[in-house]
C-alpha cells in the first residue's frame, strides 16, 4: 500500500517526517519498501501490509495505525459541515432509477448503489496525482472517484453506465455455465457458475469483486451512472480471481476480507468528492441491499493472561489508550476488560488477537528477554541425528565432500537409470535395487519438468554433480550424499556415493584409479559403523555395469538376508545419457540408511578376554575355478574348521593370482588362517592336522589344487 | 702464491684474505685446498715463513716465528669455526628432503548447509532442545489445517505448493485419515506431529528440508531447508521466546548482538514477529550486507496460536508456547557470502572444499 503523507494528514495531524513515520510504524507490523520523496513536502511510504489486515490497504486504516503510535486523535469522515474528509449526507432508501437485487445471498453479503447524473471529463490536477502517488493511473472523473474511495476508505467500488444497464436492473446472481463477458480490459472471458456475476436484467455486467464489463464501461459521452459499493464472500472472489488469472486493486482487497458495513458511507464519501470536483451529483437515495447483517464481535480480555502471554505488565491505561485508538470500544470488566471489535478487522476474532494488539503498540522491544524455564530433561534427539553425524565424518575422513541435491529429479534421468531390461527383485520389500526406478512418485504440478518426480534414489542426482564437476574440468570427483528418497509406498533416508578418478596423488607415486573395491571399502565400513555385518551378492542392474554389481545383503542378526543397498561401477549408456565422458569410471553405492539402523544387531558391549596363548598362522595356496566366488572359499574353510584340534581363529585372503603357472580359467588364490586355543599352546600336530582337514575340504568341494 | 714479508701488516693481509677465500668456497674440497695453502705442511704461507726462520738473523728469528705464529693461530681459529658450522649443515646418511608434501589422506569437506545445521543444533541441544526429523511428504492436515490455515488459506494455493501425483500412505502413528499427497512447505508440520504423540512441557528444534513451487534463481530453490523450534508449557511468554532466541543469536553470529522484534504474521501464530538481528560486519552501523540499515532479516516466530493447540488437543487456557521458523540457506548465505543461492546445489568441488572438514 502506497501511503501519500498529505492524504494521511487530512486524517491524522501529524508533524513526524516520512522517515519518522516509516519507522515506526513498520515496528507496529507494517514493513516499509520504499520511501520516495514527492515534490518539496510530500512523499510516498510503500507498505507491505499483511494478509491479516486487508484494513490497512487504505488511507483510514493506516492513518489509524499512525494516529495509535503516535498517541494523535484520527479525524474520520463526517457529514457535518466543515468536515475535512467530507460526506454527502445521501440518505438511504428507494430508488426510482434503479432496482437492486441479491439473487445469490451468500457469495453477495451486500449491495448498496448510488444513482449520480455525471459530466465526465479529466479530473483535476490534485486528483489526478494524487492517485498517481497511490500508484493507481488516472482514467475519468468518474472511475478515478471510485479509485480515489477505494485507495482512502479500503471500499473497492465499481460505476456502470447505467443508460447501458437493460431495465436498469442490477442482479447479483452466479453466473450461468458458460456464461461470456467482455470485460473492461477487451479480453472475453468464460465464466463459470461458481463465479458471482453482477448482471442486468439480460446478462452479466461486471465480474463480481474482480472487474467490470467492458459494455457498461463509463466513458466520456456517459451522463448517468450507478456506483456499486458492496461486500463479496471473499473465498468467492479469490477464487473467481484466481479461476480467471485476473488480479485487480478489487479483488485484491475483497478476497482477504473488506468491511461489510462500510458500503454507505463509501457511497456518500464518492458523492461529496464528485460534487468536491463538479462532476456530478446523487439522483435519489443510496438502495442499500442486505442478505445477512454483520455485527461487531464482543471479546474478552483477561489481564492476567495479557501478561502471561507477553511477559510483561502494560499499564491498563495503556492498555485502553491502543485499543481505543484502532477503533475499539474498551469498557472495564472484573478480570480485565469487555471489548468490541469493529467490523473492519477481519482479524480481530479471539482474545489473542487482541493482546498482539496490545503487544504490538505497547513495542515487542519494551518487552524484557527472559528464558523459559526448563522443568524436564531433553529427551534423546531423533536417532537419526547422531547416526547421519557419524556416516558424515566417516566419509569426509575417507575424502569424500558432501552434496546436497534437490528431492526431485526429471523424468528424464528415471528412465535412463531403468533401462531396458529388468531384473528379478532379488529378495522382495523396499530395497535400494535395481527396481527403484519403477516404483516413482511423481508431482503433479511442477514448475519444470527438471524437477517433475520425486527422486527415487540418490544416485540420479549425486551422477549429474559429478557430471557437473567432470565439465568443469576436475578429474577426481568423491561426493556422498545423506537424504530422503521416496517410492509410491514409503519416504526412507538414503546414503549415496560416487567416485570417480584417482585414489590418491602423491609426488612418490602409487596413484592408480578407483575401482570397484574401494567402493565397496567404503560400504563395509559406513555399514561397520553402524554395527551391520553385510556381505555381497552379483546383481544385475540396469544402471551399472554386469559384473561390477552387487547387492549389499545382511549377513546376520534380526534383519539377516535383507538387501540394504547396491554397488557397482555406473555403465557407460547412463554416464553419457547424464552428460559424462563413456570412458569415465565412476563407482557408485547407495545404502538404505533406515534399514541399517533396524539391523543392528544387538551385540553384547562386554569385551573378549586378551588371549593368554600364542596364535599360529599358516598360508594356504590353492588352485580352484576362477568363478568360485571367495565368499563360498571362505564359507567351506569355516564349516569344515568348526570341530578340529586347532581352533580356528581366522580367516584371510591375501592374495588372487592369474597368469603363469594357473591354468586357464582357473585362479590361484591364498589363504592365511589363524589358530588359536583358548586354553593350551597349540602343537605342530594339531595344526598341520587341522590345516590338512581344511585343504580336503576345498579338494572335495571344489576340486582345489593345493599350490 | 705472492711471497709476504713476515710482518704484522701482512699477517693482517693474510688473514683477511683467508677469510674473503674461506667465505667463497663454492665447495667443501675447496675451503680444504685453501685451508692447505695457509696451513699446510709443504708450501703453505706459514710453512714458507717457519723456513725462512732458519736462513734468517738471529734477531729476527723471534719475529718471524712471533708471526708465523700468529698467522697459523689466526687460520686455525676461522678453521675451526668454519668445519664446525660445515659438519652441522651437513646432510646425514639416509636424510630425506623433509619439505616435499607429506602423504595426506584426503579430508572430504561438509556441506555448508549441513555445518550451519549442525551449529544450530549444537547450540539449541545445549539449550534442553531435543532434536527431531519429521516426514518431507505430507499431509495437508499437519501440512495446513492443523496451523490454523484452512482450506481457502492463500497459502495453500497450488502457486506455492508441491503436490504429488499420486498419494503416499500415511506415516506410523497417522490414521488412515492422513493420506499424503504433498511436499511440506515448512517443517512446521513436524510441530504438530510432535504435539499429537507428545504431551508438554516441549522444547524440540526440527530441522529439515522444505518444499515451494519456486522456480531457480538467484535467491530462489524449489528446495531449502528451515530450523523449526517449539517450546510449549505453562506460562511461556514472548518474553521467554526473545531471551531464547537472543540467547541464539548471540552464539552463532556473536556476543555483541543485538535483536530487534517486530510484529508480523503468521496464521500459526499470535502475536507473530520477524526477528531482525543486528549486522554482525558492522555492528549494526550500516554497510553493504545490511543494506545499510544494520539489521538482517533473520526469522519468523511467534506465539502458538490457541486453535494450533485446539487442533492438536491441547488445552489453549493451560498451555502456552512459542515457535520460530529459520532458513538454514539464509544463514549460510549471509555468513559465507554466497551471492547465488544455486551454489548450495551444484556441488562444485571449488565451492565444497572451501568448507571445513
Amino acid at each position: 500500500m502506497r501511503l501519500v503523507i498529505s492524504w494521511l494528514r487530512e486524517f491524522v495531524d501529524i508533524k513526524a517526517s516520512a522517515e519518522e513515520i516509516a519507522e515506526t510504524v513498520s515496528l507496529r507490523g507494517f514493513e516499509v519498501a520504499a520511501i520516495e520523496p514527492l515534490g518539496a513536502d510530500d512523499a510516498v511510504i510503500d507498505f507491505e501490509v499483511t494478509a491479516n489486515r486487508p484494513d490497512c490497504l487504505s488511507v483510514i486504516g493506516l492513518a489509524r495505525e499512525v494516529a495509535t503510535a503516535f498517541d494523535l486523535p484520527l479525524t474520520l469522515p463526517s457529514a457535518e459541515g466543515g468536515a475535512r474528509i467530507r460526506l454527502a449526507a445521501v440518505p438511504v432508501g428507494k430508488s426510482d432509477r434503479i432496482t437492486v437485487s441479491i439473487d445469490d445471498g451468500e457469495l453477495c453479503p451486500r449491495y448498496a448503489v448510488a444513482v449520480a447524473e455525471v459530466k465526465v471529463g479529466p479530473s483535476p490536477a490534485w486528483l489526478a496525482a494524487r492517485l498517481q502517488a497511490a500508484g493507481v493511473r488516472p482514467i475519468s472523473s468518474i472511475v478515478d472517484v471510485t479509485n480515489y474511495v477505494n485507495l482512502e476508505l479500503g471500499q473497492p467500488m465499481h460505476a456502470f453506465d447505467l443508460t447501458k444497464l437493460a431495465g436498469s436492473e442490477i442482479h447479483a446472481r452466479r453466473a450461468r455455465a458458460g456464461e461470456t463477458i467482455t470485460t473492461l480490459d477487451g479480453v472475453k472471458r468464460t465464466l463459470d457458475a461458481e463465479m458471482l456475476v453482477i448482471a442486468d436484467r439480460d446478462r452479466a455486467q461486471a465480474v463480481a469483486g474482480v472487474i467490470g464489463g467492458a459494455d457498461s464501461e463509463v466513458s466520456a459521452t456517459t451522463t448517468m451512472v450507478a456506483f456499486e459499493s458492496a461486500y463479496f464472500k471473499p473465498a468467492s472472489v479469490r477464487r473467481t480471481s484466481k479461476r480467471l488469472g485476473l488480479k485487480t486493486e478489487a479483488s485484491a482487497r475483497f478476497e482477504r476480507g473488506g468491511d461489510p458495513n462500510a458500503q454507505v458511507v463509501a457511497l456518500q464519501r464518492a458523492v461529496a468528492l464528485m460534487e468536491q470536483i463538479n462532476t456530478g451529483c446523487a439522483i435519489g437515495a443510496i438502495v442499500d441491499c442486505k442478505s445477512s447483517e454483520t455485527t461487531p464481535r464482543h471479546l474478552r480480555l483477561r489481564r492476567n493472561r495479557l501478561t502471561g502471554l507477553l511477559g510483561a505488565i502494560v499499564p491498563d491505561v495503556e492498555v485502553e489508550r491502543i485499543l481505543r485508538g484502532l477503533g475499539l470500544a474498551v469498557s472495564s470488566a472484573p478480570d480485565g476488560w469487555q471489548v468490541t471489535a469493529p467490523t473492519f478487522r477481519v482479524d480481530l476474532l479471539r482474545e489473542v488477537d487482541l493482546i498482539e494488539e496490545v503487544g504490538r503498540h505497547y513495542g515487542f522491544d519494551k518487552l524484557p528477554a527472559a528464558f523459559p524455564p526448563v522443568t524436564r530433561a531433553a529427551p534423546p534427539p531423533d536417532p537419526r541425528v547422531g547416526r547421519d553425524q557419524l556416516v558424515r565424518r566417516a566419509l569426509t575422513a575417507a575424502g569424500l565432500s558432501e552434496a546436497v541435491t534437490f528431492g526431485f529429479i526429471e523424468a528424464k534421468a528415471i528412465d535412463v537409470f531403468r533401462g531396458r531390461q529388468r531384473s528379478p527383485d532379488p529378495q522382495g520389500g523396499e530395497v535400494v535395487g535395481a527396481d527403484t526406478f519403477e516404483n516413482v512418485l511423481t508431482i503433479a504440478n511442477p514448475l519444470s519438468a527438471k524437477f517433475d518426480t520425486l527422486r527415487p534414489s540418490l544416485l540420479p542426482g549425486l551422477v549429474d554433480a559429478v557430471a557437473h564437476n567432470r565439465r568443469h574440468g576436475r578429474r577426481d570427483v568423491r561426493l556422498f550424499e545423506i537424504g530422503a528418497r521416496f517410492t509410491t509406498s514409503t519416504e526412507r533416508r538414503s546414503l549415496g556415493m560416487a567416485w570417480t578418478g584417482a585414489t590418491s596423488a602423491h609426488w612418490s607415486g602409487g596413484a592408480r584409479d578407483v575401482d570397484f573395491f574401494d567402493v565397496k571399502g567404503l560400504v563395509e565400513q559406513v555399514c561397520t559403523i553402524l554395527g551391520v555385518r553385510v556381505r555381497t551378492e552379483p546383481i544385475v542392474a540396469p544402471f551399472l555395469v554386469p559384473g561390477q554389481c552387487a547387492a549389499v545383503i545382511v549377513a546376520d542378526g534380526p534383519e539377516r538376508g535383507a538387501v540394504v543397498g547396491l554397488t557397482g561401477q555406473l555403465s557407460p549408456a547412463v554416464a553419457d545419457a547424464r552428460g559424462l565422458p563413456r570412458q569415465d569410471r565412476v563407482m557408485m553405492a547407495e545404502l538404505d540408511l533406515d534399514h541399517l539402523s533396524k539391523a543392528r544387531a544387538a551385540g553384547s558391549d562386554a569385551i573378549v578376554p586378551l588371549a593368554r596363548y600364542p596364535f599360529v598362522v599358516r598360508d594356504l595356496s590353492i588352485v580352484v575355478a576362477d568363478t568360485l566366488p571367495a565368499e563360498i572359499i571362505r564359507d567351506t574353510i569355516q564349516a569344515s574348521g568348526r570341530d578340529l584340534p586347532a581352533p580356528l581363529a581366522s580367516v584371510g585372503f591375501f592374495a588372487r593370482y592369474h597368469g603363469k603357472g594357473v591354468p586357464e580359467g582357473a585362479v590361484s588364490i591364498s589363504v592365511r588362517l589363524t589358530f588359536q586355543a583358548a586354553d593350551r599352546t597349540l602343537t605342530d600336530v594339531e595344526v598341520q592336522h587341522s590345516v590338512e582337514t581344511i585343504l580336503a575340504a576345498l579338494v572335495r568341494e571344489h576340486g582345489a589344487i593345493q599350490k | 702464491m705472492p711471497d709476504y714479508p713476515p710482518n704484522q701488516e701482512s699477517v693482517a693481509i693474510l688473514v683477511a684474505e683467508f677469510e674473503r677465500e674461506l667465505a667463497a668456497a663454492a665447495s667443501p674440497r675447496d675451503a680444504q685446498s685453501l685451508r692447505d695453502r695457509f696451513l699446510g705442511r709443504k708450501n703453505s704461507h706459514v710453512a714458507s715463513w717457519m723456513q725462512q726462520i732458519g736462513a734468517a738473523a738471529v734477531e729476527q728469528k723471534k719475529g718471524i716465528g712471533q708471526y708465523a705464529n700468529e698467522l697459523k693461530k689466526a687460520v686455525e681459529e676461522r678453521w675451526a669455526a668454519y668445519s664446525e658450522h660445515a659438519a652441522a649443515s651437513a646432510r646425514p646418511a639416509g636424510a630425506v628432503d623433509v619439505t616435499l608434501p607429506g602423504r595426506v589422506p584426503l579430508l572430504g569437506h561438509r556441506h555448508p548447509l549441513t555445518l550451519v545445521r549442525e551449529r544450530m543444533e549444537e547450540i539449541f541441544t545445549r539449550m534442553g532442545f531435543a532434536i527431531v526429523e519429521g516426514p518431507e511428504v505430507e499431509d495437508e492436515w499437519h501440512c495446513f489445517d492443523a496451523l490454523n490455515m484452512p482450506a481457502e488459506h492463500p497459502a495453500r494455493d497450488m502457486q506455492d505448493t508441491l503436490y504429488l501425483a499420486g498419494p503416499m500412505p500415511p506415516v506410523d502413528g497417522d490414521t488412515d485419515a492422513y493420506v499424503r499427497t504433498m511436499l511440506r512447505t515448512h517443517t512446521s508440520a513436524m510441530q504438530i506431529r510432535y504435539m499429537q504423540t507428545h504431551q508438554p512441557p516441549i522444547r524440540i528444534v526440527v530441522p529439515g528440508r522444505v518444499y515451494r513451487r519456486d522456480d531457480l534463481d538467484l535467491t530462489h530453490t524449489p528446495m531449502f531447508s528451515q530450523m523449526e523450534g517449539l517450546v510449549v508449557g505453562e506460562g511461556i511468554s514472548l518474553a521467554d521466546l526473545k531471551g531464547t532466541l537472543l540467547a541464539f543469536g548471540r552464539e552463532m553470529f556473536g556476543e555483541r548482538s543485538r535483536l530487534r522484534t517486530r510484529p508480523s504474521f503468521f496464521p500459526y501464530t499470535e502475536p507473530s514477529a520477524e526477528v531482525d538481528i543486528s549486522c554482525w560486519s558492522c555492528d549494526g552501523v550500516g554497510c553493504s550486507m545490511c543494506k545499510k540499515s544494520g539489521w538482517i532479516e533473520i526469522l519468523g516466530c511467534g506465539m502458538v496460536h490457541p486453535a494450533v493447540f485446539e487442533a492438536v488437543g491441547y488445552d489453549p487456557e493451560k498451555y502456552t508456547g512459542f515457535a520460530w521458523g529459520i532458513g538454514i540457506e539464509r544463514v549460510a548465505i549471509l555468513r559465507y557470502q554466497v551471492e547465488d543461492i544455486r551454489l548450495f546445489y551444484e556441488n562444485d568441488l571449488r565451492f565444497l572444499e572451501q568448507f571445513p572438514y
